[in-house]
């Protein structure tokens, strides 16, 4: 326990029952109002744990930010008092990076849920935290545009996912989501308000980052320890009417990576995904369950989009030809009809069929976490192959997805591994198969994303020592008295 | 009579199927086109996860069940601040689906027992039923004020104690004892004689169907009245002939059919008795060719769905033998019995009305704010919520909202007069009953 919270704690709880406010309490009062903060325990309990296997923790105070004034002043006073703040939309991130290590003040967002603007010439539009992934799709479709909607729940924060280098289904054209932002407005740990890429030069262009030197480098990836993002502007892209899913099976992973490497070479996909049997099935199968033996290990889906019939057809024409070299390699690859649910899932984005964790959690219950990585997709299968050895030796079903980024040849390499969260036993194991993999995959050149403090550790024990330093350096520049969500670094 | 109503402890396991993702917190649908909206009455007005869906009274019934959460003033407070509208529970796809509703009152039931709750307004609508037989400490003689100027003009409504019908049409007490809603139960049993039907009312013995209390977590009120209510109904069979129980409130449709089912007995009492709203009675007649209208009624309209006639009648497939999936498994959800385009029908067939859609509809609807006790615990959250939907309703163009449900009438009423808006609010028998050609008109 923090040591605020062990010397609020007594405090704390009593204050609800007794009527009585503690200082902290009263300072926050003034500055969010009556209604938007609260110490009340059965609300700091609600925000105390997620879907990890990261050990639940409370805050020692819950705030809801309407303004940016407020977040600048909540900042200030924070960091005057030193008490740790953690920025949370709707906390679904899947490694308890806004379980509060610390205690201190858990700044809930969802109320800032302004779309303030979508430019439908330049194609940007300008959001603030608590704009949902459902919303936004509902207001960027009425300009027939689209954004890099990731498998997860509709409810849950595009900013957030963008700044925590979210992945989306238009990962293999456009990049990682955290890519597509183009200008940002950010509160810092001690309160200033600013502005990087083209909106702090013109307080109404967000359409880039770049020429400017990359300084939104410093809000993206660092698991809101650097400051509270307020606005950012991302790409949305238009959406070709014509779509064409290509979808194969195989028997093991050697042959999709081959498969998948021949085909991002056209850099045509939106998305070029692959997964494992145990991940095709809704639900992933809690515990392991071996697969049919003549059932393919893996399907891939291609999902492609295209203005015309004719540029489809060239598309269908340039995969057949990737088709045709695969099998001429003696490949296992097979046309196949990927079930439809799950592809269903994983195609018509935001999905309540994903985001509700049903293809997920279904079976295994209340629990998921992941290691989720980059990983260059040339050691994809010795990495797979080593994750299912582990997996299955953990009772765990080998719950593989792989993409590719942007046509070049690296991507996320991810296992979904659900649990059953209300046995302790079964949640450490559970973490501890994860964090094995998780090994492998770093000693083969991956690197988690969104990662809980067990893989940060990781990261760290493998980090070349200047980079560490400047980590450091970089993050008691910014956040000099350490408040912002800290401990999320391992550092 | 035995009743098989869970306790908290007993949905444990069903609480701990919840994966925290949130997905109850929006109603999202991936269309196309995509469509969003706010589901939770109370997150909206709330905000903190907590308050937040079923994701946050789930955190409460954990910490509950743990022990973490000892009941304290604020907590049984918040375990109130939710219309059990299961708007929550539309968005869920994991196996405690089912039981969403059931883990809100559960807790709510273990509040009670344990002398926490209910709410203070709550304990005195609970005296109530307990000394008036209804939640408004209404004299059982005004339950049938409304019934007044039927005797005037000269066309009394039959009393069932007395004489014998086919048909119960039974009032329920929003209709009954709260004056703005009347013109209900007016409307509808003047529907009823228009078109020339054999029905009869209980009168003064008619008693409380118990909804209110099984939302507020009091299972022994709730099992005394409906208890004295099926053992009312089996009497109206064997001797009153009954055989169709009619009722114009969604809340006492929804008790009857489904809260009642809880009973060892209800098949047995229930067998040879057909319970049916009178939306879904109304448009049967009509499918038949057997309503007819004259006139005009010249507005624009639209319908906001209760939740106790749509989704809260959902029937849930579970794999409880575990042979399609694994044991206690949701399977899927049937939406046959919910009573989403009866209405919907009617009021497009009434001549002279342009019916307009409302974004959040049907399964998808937005709570008017009135139902799971909270027009009695917290009226002014309730009325603030219903100005949301009329303001929902406004941004349609419509001129009139229509609903089904007493309660939901009445709030929304309180809703309107809030934000001074210009809509009106109907029951959709009020409709009806201003075109339709009765047996004995030209
Ligand atoms: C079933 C499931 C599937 C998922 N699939 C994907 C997927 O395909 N791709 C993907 O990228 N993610 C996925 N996720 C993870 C997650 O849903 C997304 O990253 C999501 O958008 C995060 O949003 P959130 O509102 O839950 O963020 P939170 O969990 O609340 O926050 C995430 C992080 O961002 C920080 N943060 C939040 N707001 C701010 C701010 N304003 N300023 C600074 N820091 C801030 C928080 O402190 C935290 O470190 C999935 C999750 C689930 C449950
Ligand atoms: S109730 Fe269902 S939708 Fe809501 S958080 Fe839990 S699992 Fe997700
Ligand atoms: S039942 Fe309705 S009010 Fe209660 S948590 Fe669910 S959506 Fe919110």
């Amino acid at each position: 326990m923090s040591e605020l919270s062990s010397l609020r704690q007594e405090q704390v709880t009593g204050i609800a029952s007794a009527g009585k406010v503690d200082s902290v309490l009263r300072e926050l009062r003034k500055i969010v109002g009556d209604s938007n903060c609260t110490a009340s325990k059965h609300i700091r309990y609600a925000y105390s744990y997620d879907l990890s296997f990261v050990k639940p923790k409370m805050p020692d105070y819950v705030v809801m930010a309407e303004k940016v004034e407020q977040i600048q002043e909540l900042l200030r006073f924070a960091n005057r008092e030193k008490i740790p703040v953690v920025p949370y939309t709707a906390g679904t991130n899947i490694g308890g990076l806004t379980i509060p290590e610390r205690g201190g003040i858990l700044l809930d967002l969802k109320k800032m849920n302004r779309i303030v603007d979508i430019d439908s010439e330049s194609h940007v539009a300008v959001i603030e935290p608590g704009v949902s992934h459902a919303k936004l799709a509902d207001a960027l479709y009425k300009h027939r545009l689209r954004f890099g909607w990731p498998v997860g729940p509709p409810s849950a924060s595009v900013l957030a996912c963008a700044v925590s280098h979210g992945i989306g289904g238009l990962n293999a054209k456009y990049g990682l989501n955290s890519q597509e932002i183009t200008s940002m407005e950010v509160v810092l740990p001690t309160g200033e308000l600013v502005r990087v890429g083209s909106c702090a030069i013109r307080h109404d262009a967000w359409h880039s980052c770049l020429p400017l030197p990359q300084l939104d480098g410093l809000f993206k990836g660092w698991l809101g320890t650097s400051g509270v993002v307020t606005k950012i502007g991302i790409s949305v892209h238009p959406i070709p009417p014509v779509l064409k899913v290509f979808t194969v099976s195989c028997d093991n992973v050697e042959d999709m990576y081959s498969y998948m490497h021949n085909l991002s070479n056209y850099e045509m996909c939106d998305d070029l995904t692959a997964v494992s049997w145990w991940l095709a099935q809704v639900p992933i199968p809690y515990p392991f369950k071996p697969k049919p033996d003549n059932a393919p290990e893996w399907f891939s889906f291609a999902t492609t989009t295209s203005w015309t019939e004719k540029e489809r057809d060239a598309r269908v024409e340039i995969w057949e030809k990737v088709f045709e070299e695969e099998q001429k390699k003696g490949t296992s690859v097979k046309q196949t009809v990927y079930p439809e649910e799950a592809l269903k899932g994983r195609t018509q984005l935001p999905s309540q069929v994903v985001g509700s964790t049903k293809n997920y959690c279904k079976q295994g219950g209340a629990g998921i976490s992941w290691p989720g990585t980059f990983t260059p997709a040339k050691v994809w299968a010795p990495v797979y192959n080593k994750w299912k050895e582990i997996l299955i030796a953990h009772n765990l079903s080998p719950s593989v997805r792989m993409s590719m980024y942007r046509g070049v040849h690296y991507g996320m390499l991810r296992a979904m591994i659900p649990f059953n969260k209300q046995s302790d036993q079964e949640t450490e194991n559970a973490r501890h198969a994860i964090v094995e993999c998780l090994k492998v995959d770093l000693d083969a050149g991956g690197i988690p994303y969104k990662p809980p403090i067990d893989f940060a550790n990781e990261i760290n024990q493998r980090a070349d020592p200047g980079y560490l330093d400047l980590l450091r350096r970089m993050k008691k520049f910014l956040d000099p008295n350490d408040i912002m969500n800290p401990g999320k670094l391992g550092i | 009579m035995d009743w098989k109503i869970a306790e908290l402890k007993e949905l444990e396991d069903k609480i701990w199927r919840c994966t925290a993702c949130g997905t109850c917190k929006t109603a999202y649908d991936y269309g196309p086109p995509p469509t969003f909206g706010e589901i939770c009455p109370a997150g909206t007005e709330f905000g903190f996860e907590g308050f937040m869906a079923s994701k946050g009274k789930i955190a409460f019934a954990r910490g509950i069940l743990s022990g973490e959460l000892p009941w304290d003033e604020e907590l049984v407070e918040a375990i109130y601040k939710c219309t059990v509208c299961a708007g929550c529970q539309n968005q869920c796809q994991l196996d405690h689906k089912p039981y969403i509703p059931e883990i809100i009152e559960a807790m709510r039931r273990k509040a009670v027992a344990e002398g926490a709750g209910p709410m203070p307004l709550h304990k005195n609508l609970l005296q109530s039923m307990k000394n008036y037989n209804n939640p408004y400490q209404g004299p059982r003689r005004v339950r049938t004020d409304w019934t007044r100027p039927f005797k005037k003009a000269g066309k009394p409504i039959k009393d069932l104690n007395k004489e014998p019908a086919p048909v119960l049409f039974f009032v329920g007490c929003t209709g009954a004892f709260n004056t703005a809603a009347r013109a209900v139960p007016t409307a509808t049993a003047s529907i009823f004689q228009k078109l020339g039907m054999d029905f009869g009312v209980l009168g003064e013995n008619e008693i409380c169907c118990g909804s209110t209390a099984m939302r507020v977590g009091d299972s022994e009120e709730f099992k005394r009245v409906a208890t004295k209510n099926l053992e009312t109904f089996k009497w109206l069979h064997d001797e009153r002939g009954v055989k169709t129980i009619i009722s114009s409130c969604a809340g006492c449709y929804r008790a009857i059919k489904k809260d009642y089912s809880l009973s060892s007995e209800y098949d047995e009492v229930m067998s040879g008795i057909e319970v049916i709203h009178t939306a879904d009675y109304l448009n049967r007649l009509f499918k038949e060719g057997k309503l007819k209208f004259k006139g005009e009624l010249p507005w624009k309209v639209t319908y906001h769905d209760p939740c106790h006639t749509g989704r809260h009648l959902n029937k849930f497939i579970i794999d409880h033998e575990g042979k399609q999936l694994w044991k206690g498994a949701y399977v899927d959800v049937d939406q046959s019995e919910c009573l989403y385009e009866q209405p919907r029908d009617l009021l497009k067939a009434i001549p002279g009305i342009e019916f307009v859609e409302m974004k959040r509809n049907r399964a998808n609807s937005f709570c008017c704010g009135g139902g799971g006790g909270v027009m009695t615990g917290f009226g002014d959250w309730a009325a603030k919520n219903a100005s949301l939907r009329i303001q929902e309703g406004e941004e349609t163009g419509a001129e009139r909202i229509v609903s089904i449900c007493p309660f939901c009438h009445f709030n929304l009423n309180e809703g309107a007069k809030n934000i001074s808006s210009q809509v009106k609010v109907h029951d959709l028998t009020e409709l009806i009953d201003q075109v339709l050609v009765g047996i004995n008109d030209d």
